[in-house]
């Protein structure tokens, strides 16, 4: 396997990557104990939990945690585990609770963790078993503007570096003005029979399919892009990081177009002067902080020929199994923006992005059958062209971070994308 | 309430979150209080000289009935109080 990963590492650099890795046990296997094991995974929005003793239940790999605000207003991840038998606490997806009980023989912990009540403590445990040492089991987070990850690798790097500037980039989803961005209601979710790592290669900014996939958006009038300008933009990565962005640009577009324009005035103050240069000159912004963490902001009309609203999505693809994935999808509002803005925020959203939004339709049709067509005995030996972009040197003029090169249209985010996965299935994140 | 009596607020001193006091009234219960692992019943009930909040257990039919003096020891309590009073009886 080993001799594989170094031959896919290598194929990387020269533009290639096996298809047979979109839907495979072994390297599924793999990724759940090399990679999400070791890398920091996107848990929560706080908003989603803001007041004492609301929790939600997410993932780490294949491991289920409570992700919990306790009373004092702190924020905890603890494995969704009784320590007792190993019963799952929180049954439900999110509440508010100031103790969890388990359901099988009573044991009872603090929102934070701690366990702190044990039916016939001093009856059946004869003084044997200190509660202290029985807490459920905590996973180390960290927060950026509001994303709460965590990880259980006790020696991973700080989030900060693991972000590693390319919290420039996200600011424009999580810093919608002065208080930043807050979710809208739940995620919907759903399985879907799509490798996470089609979706995550989708959103690292893939400005390539628009304009074919979603051609109806063009042809119909609703998305502010034409065929002919589309690969306009640029392809931002953060070199072996993993994140990469796509920056689609259409030429006389108005800057922050489809924010309402106090609105705009807000978020000009909440970014710095280089962040407000970069998206202004930006109309889609679509963006994957790797591994399996992804943002699209992209003005959407319901009237054809008009700008329309700008609405921001935050989705993250929960591996299952090979080929297959649970997809959480948010909408983002700001946070200070009216009501009646968020809702047509939702309702843009809602209507491309949803679970049965427009574009997600036609991305889920070619992605599940991308990850059938990946386990076909044939494709064990074929591999992608990965070329675009290879020798182009970076926009100077660029005033953000990283690897930045034009048009949008490039494989280069995803050249870093995928080398920073096989670095990990190495070992040698 | 009065101008010179404004409504009273409740600060919880560690997160800085402020309780308003509630405006709206009138309603007497029954109200449900429930997350998944527990679920209780209240109400206003009157007796003879006065007031009780009376708090139903369905699933341990248990019931007490709180006067305005054990409602308002409760109000200022700490909520390693009710950690204290789960460690001690903590059954399922």
């Amino acid at each position: 396997m080993e001799a594989r990963l170094r031959d896919i590492r290598e194929g990387i650099d020269h533009g290639r990557f096996p298809a047979y890795v979109f839907n495979d046990q072994e390297i599924f296997d793999l990724e759940q104990e090399k990679l999400f094991g070791q890398a920091w995974t996107f848990l929560a929005h706080e908003s989603e939990i803001p007041k004492p003793g609301d929790y939600v239940t997410r993932y780490i790999g294949n491991n289920n945690l409570i992700v919990a605000r306790d009373e004092h207003g702190e924020i905890h991840a603890n494995l969704n585990m009784c320590r007792h038998r190993g019963n799952m606490m929180c049954k439900s997806e999110m509440g508010n609770a100031s103790h969890f009980r388990c359901s099988y023989h009573g044991w009872v912990y603090k929102n934070s963790g701690e366990l702190i009540g044990v039916p016939y403590l001093a009856e059946g445990y004869e003084g044997k078993l200190k509660r202290k040492d029985w807490g459920l089991v905590k996973a180390r987070i960290d927060t950026y503007e509001g994303l709460v990850f965590g990880t259980f690798n006790e020696d991973a790097s700080s989030l900060e570096d693991y972000l590693g500037g390319f919290q420039f980039y996200l600011d424009l989803y999580l810093k919608q003005g002065p208080n930043g961005s807050e979710v809208h209601g739940p995620p919907d979710h759903w399985i879907t029979e799509t490798d996470w790592k089609i979706a995550a290669e989708n959103f690292a900014g893939d400005g390539y399919h628009t304009p074919v996939a979603h051609q109806f958006g063009f042809n119909l009038g609703y998305f502010p892009s034409s065929g002919a300008t589309h690969s306009q933009g640029w392809a931002a990565s953060i070199p072996g990081k993993g994140h990469g962005i796509g920056l689609g640009h259409t030429p006389g577009f108005t800057p922050f177009a489809g924010f309402p324009d106090a609105l705009t005035a807000e978020i000009k103050k909440s970014l710095t002067p280089d962040q407000v240069e970069v998206f202004s000159n930006t109309r889609t912004a679509v963006g994957t902080v790797f591994p399996n963490l992804s943002f699209l902001m992209q003005p959407f009309s319901l009237i054809p020929g008009e700008t329309g609203v700008r609405f921001v999505t935050m989705r993250l693809y929960h591996p299952i199994g090979p080929g297959k994935c649970e997809m959480y999808s948010w909408c983002l509002v700001p946070k200070d923006a009216s009501d009646e803005y968020k809702e047509a925020a939702y309702q843009a959203y809602t209507l491309t992005f949803a679970q049965a939004g427009t574009f997600e339709q036609d991305d889920l049709e070619n992605w599940a059958r991308l990850t059938r067509m990946a386990k076909s005995s044939a494709a064990k030996g074929i591999e992608f062209p990965y070329l675009m972009g290879m020798e182009t040197e970076r926009d100077e003029d660029f005033r953000g971070p990283g690897h930045v090169v034009k048009p949008y249209v490039n494989d280069s985010n995803f050249r870093n994308l995928w080398g920073r996965w096989a670095d990990y299935l190495l070992g040698e994140a | 309430m009065t101008e010179s009596n404004p409504r009273p607020q409740a600060e919880n001193p560690d997160e800085g979150e402020v309780f308003e006091f509630p405006k709206d009234g009138g309603n007497a219960g029954p109200i449900v209080i429930a997350n998944e692992f527990a679920d209780v019943v209240v109400r206003k009930v009157s007796t003879r000289n006065g007031m009780r909040l009376e708090l139903w257990s369905p699933r341990r039919g248990t019931c007490v009935r709180f006067d305005a003096v054990a409602l308002d020891v409760l109000s200022y309590q700490e909520p390693e109080f009710i950690t204290e009073l789960l460690a001690r009886s903590p059954g399922a």
